[in-house]
C-alpha cells in the first residue's frame, strides 16, 4: 500500500529551516520594541497584577542576569494570603511586584554624599559603582525598601531597569521572562508605544506606591489595592534570606 | 495588625547602618555634650567648675578621636573615605558632616593641647610618667588665654554643626517615621549632653576620694535638667502620636506600638530617665550610678532609634529581626570601639593623670 507523501509538510519544513537565517538575523538587527522612534526617552513601566501570577519567573531573571548575590533581591513579587469575605473560599493570594521605582523626584539621590547616584537622562536611577562609599545613607533614605548593600561588591545595589540591556535594545529581563505579560515596559515619550496607550487607556486605575511620598514612581500599577499601596497592615512573613553580611 | 493579610513571600532588608553607626553617633555625641561641659570652667572660668571641665575636656577628646574609626568602619568601602572630600555634593548633610567632623577634631584637639599645656609642663617637671613625651607636647606650658578662647570658638562651631548635621541627617530620612521628626535633633542633643555629663561624672568618681562633692552636685544638677528636658520631649513626641496632629508621628506610633520589643524599650527609657532625674534630684552624691545611667540612656537610645528603625520594614508586614552577628559587623564593632577608647584613655590619663585634672583651681 502506497502512502502519499505529504508534499506540504516538507515544503512547510524546508520553508520553515530556509527561513530561520533570516528570523536570526531579522532578530539581531531589529529595533527593540523598547526603543522610541525619535526623540529623548523616558523609560518606564506598568505592572498590572492582575496579570501576575506570583511564579518569580522576574526574581529569578533578575538574578540571573544582574548576578544579584544570593539572599538579596532587585525585584520580588511580594505575596499575601488574604481573607475574603465575598466569596465561598477562605482566602485569596494578592502578587504584588516590587522594585526600583525609579521616582521623578528620588529620595535616594540628595542623600548621597558623593554624588554617586545619580537619574539618567532617561529616568534608570543608577548608581555609579566606582564612586559608592558604601555608606547606605540612599538605603535610608528609599520608601519602598528597593535599595540593599550588595555584599559582593560592598556598594549600594538596587534595580537599574536592566539598563545594560536597554541601552542595548533590549527589555529589562524581568519584562522578558514575565509569564503572565504583568510587566509593560517603554518610553514614556512614545505616544504610540505600548507603555503609553495602556497608562493612557487605564488611566483611572493607574496608581503608584506611596504617593504621599512625593516621589514621582515611574513604575505604575493597575490592580493596586490600596492596602497594598504603602506599608502593608499585617502578619510578617516568617521567611527570611539566609542571613550574611561581610 | 490586620490579621486578614498574612504576608507569604517578601523579602527581609538588612540593617545596613550597622552596631558601628551606632557607635559613632553615641561617641561624637559623648564627644560635643563634654565638650560643652569643659566650656564653664575653661573658657567661662565659673568658681568652682575649673577641675569637672578638665575632666570633661578629657571625656571629649577620647571619645571625639575614637568617633570617626566608628564611622569609618561603618562604610562598606572605608577605604573610598576620601571620596567625600573629592566629590562635594551640597544636597546630602551626610556630606557636609565630612567637612564638619574635621573642624570640629581641629578645634578640640587645639583647644584641649593649650588648656592642658600648663599642665602637662607640670607633669613633666614633677617627673611624672612619660615626662619626656610631656615636655615635648607642652611645648614651653605657656597660659595662651586668647588662643585658648579662639580654639574654644572654633571647636564650638564644630560642635554645633556636627551635633545639627547628626540630627538632621537622620531626621530628613522621611521614608522612616519614626525618624522623620524635628524632635529627633533634640534627643540626639539631650542624651548627648546627659551622656557627656554622665561620663565626666564617671571621671570625677574616678578622683582619689571619690571627686569633690560640690562638682558632683553641680553635674547632678545638670543632669537632672537634661533629663527634665528629655521627658518633656518625649512626652510631646507621644502626644504628637497619640493626637494625630502630626500624620508622620502618628504613623510612626501606629508602626512601633504593636511591638512587645518596642513596648519594652519605651517603658525602659522612660523607667531610666525618671530615675536618672530622680537620683540626681533627690540624691545627687550618687555621682556613679546616675553617670552610668546617663551613658546607658544616650546609648539606649540610639540603638533603639537606629538598630530598631530599621527593623521596621518600610512596605512590608510585621518586623524584621536582628540579631546581633559576633563578628566584625556586630559585637567586635562595639567591642572594637571600646578597645580603642580605653587605649586612647590609658595614653592621654598617662600625660595628664586624672587627679592632676581633676584639681579645683590647679
Amino acid at each position: 500500500m502506497m502512502y502519499p507523501k505529504p508534499p506540504a509538510l516538507s515544503e512547510s519544513r524546508r520553508a520553515f529551516l530556509r527561513g530561520i537565517p533570516v528570523l536570526t538575523a531579522a532578530a539581531a538587527i531589529a529595533p527593540a520594541p523598547a526603543l522610541a522612534a525619535d526623540g529623548k526617552h523616558h523609560w518606564a513601566m506598568l505592572v498590572d497584577t492582575r496579570k501576575c501570577i506570583g511564579c518569580q519567573a522576574c526574581t529569578v531573571s533578575c538574578i540571573q542576569e544582574n548576578a544579584v548575590p544570593e539572599g538579596s533581591f532587585r525585584t520580588v513579587v511580594s505575596t499575601y494570603s488574604v481573607k475574603l469575605t465575598d466569596a465561598d473560599q477562605p482566602a485569596g493570594t494578592y502578587m504584588l511586584p516590587r522594585l526600583c521605582n525609579h521616582c521623578d523626584a528620588p529620595p535616594c539621590v540628595p542623600v548621597c554624599p558623593v554624588g554617586a547616584t545619580f537619574k539618567r537622562e532617561d529616568g534608570i536611577v543608577v548608581v555609579d559603582g566606582d564612586r559608592c562609599v558604601g555608606c547606605a545613607y540612599c538605603v535610608q533614605a528609599c520608601p519602598y525598601d528597593a535599595r540593599f548593600i550588595n555584599h559582593e561588591t560592598n556598594k549600594a545595589d538596587k534595580c537599574t531597569f536592566c539598563a545594560h540591556r536597554v541601552d542595548a535594545g533590549l527589555l529589562p529581563a524581568c519584562v522578558e521572562t514575565c509569564v503572565g505579560g504583568a510587566r509593560i515596559f517603554g518610553d514614556l515619550n512614545d505616544p504610540d508605544g505600548e507603555l503609553r496607550r495602556r497608562l493612557d487607556a487605564a488611566k483611572a486605575e493607574v496608581k503608584v506606591l506611596k504617593p504621599e511620598q512625593g516621589t514621582e514612581p515611574r513604575v505604575f500599577y493597575i490592580g493596586l489595592d490600596e492596602r497594598f499601596q504603602g506599608k502593608v497592615e499585617g502578619q510578617g512573613t516568617l521567611w527570611q534570606p539566609r542571613k550574611r553580611h561581610g | 495588625m490586620n490579621a486578614d493579610i498574612v504576608e507569604t513571600v517578601n523579602v527581609a532588608r538588612e540593617i545596613a547602618w550597622l552596631p558601628w553607626a551606632v557607635q559613632y553617633f553615641f561617641l561624637i555625641g559623648l564627644s560635643y555634650g563634654a565638650f560643652l561641659v569643659s566650656l564653664p570652667g575653661l573658657v567661662f572660668r565659673r568658681a568652682g567648675w575649673e577641675g569637672i571641665s578638665r575632666l570633661a575636656l578629657l571625656a571629649a577628646l577620647v571619645c571625639g578621636l575614637t568617633a570617626p574609626v566608628a564611622l569609618l568602619a561603618d562604610l562598606h568601602q572605608p577605604a573610598r573615605f576620601w571620596h567625600f572630600y573629592a566629590y562635594f555634593t551640597p544636597t546630602s548633610w551626610m556630606s557636609w558632616g565630612a567637612f564638619f567632623i574635621p573642624v570640629y577634631l581641629t578645634g578640640l584637639i587645639l583647644y584641649a593641647w593649650l588648656a592642658y599645656r600648663p599642665l602637662l609642663a607640670r607633669h613633666a617637671d614633677e617627673g611624672g610618667r612619660l615626662a619626656g613625651l610631656a615636655r615635648r607636647i607642652a611645648y614651653g606650658g605657656h597660659e595662651s588665654r586668647n588662643a585658648l578662647v579662639a580654639a574654644a570658638l572654633l571647636a564650638f562651631v564644630g560642635a554645633a554643626l556636627v551635633a545639627l548635621y547628626t540630627g538632621v541627617e537622620v531626621m530628613l530620612v522621611r521614608a522612616r517615621p519614626l525618624w522623620h521628626t524635628p524632635l529627633l535633633p533634640v534627643q540626639f542633643f539631650v542624651t548627648a549632653l546627659a551622656g557627656g555629663l554622665g561620663l565626666t561624672l564617671l571621671f570625677n568618681r574616678g578622683l582619689p576620694g571619690g571627686g569633690e562633692p560640690g562638682a558632683t552636685r553641680r553635674m547632678a544638677t545638670a543632669l537632672a535638667a537634661t533629663q527634665f528636658v528629655a521627658l518633656v520631649v518625649g512626652g510631646l513626641w507621644l502626644a504628637l502620636g497619640l493626637s494625630g496632629v502630626s500624620p508622620t508621628h502618628a504613623q510612626a506610633l501606629a508602626e512601633v506600638a504593636p511591638s512587645a520589643n518596642w513596648q519594652v524599650s519605651a517603658v525602659w527609657a522612660v523607667a531610666a530617665t525618671v530615675v536618672t532625674l530622680l537620683l540626681a534630684w533627690k540624691r545627687p552624691a550618687s555621682g556613679l550610678l546616675i553617670g552610668l545611667l546617663a551613658l546607658h540612656s544616650a546609648w539606649m537610645m540610639r540603638w533603639t532609634i537606629f538598630i530598631g528603625g530599621q527593623e521596621v520594614p518600610k512596605t512590608g508586614a510585621g518586623y524584621y529581626s536582628y540579631q546581633l552577628p559576633l563578628g566584625p559587623e556586630g559585637l567586635m564593632g562595639i567591642v572594637g570601639t571600646v578597645g580603642l577608647w580605653i587605649f586612647l584613655f590609658v595614653v592621654l590619663t598617662t600625660l595628664l593623670p586624672l587627679d592632676r585634672l581633676g584639681k579645683a583651681g590647679a
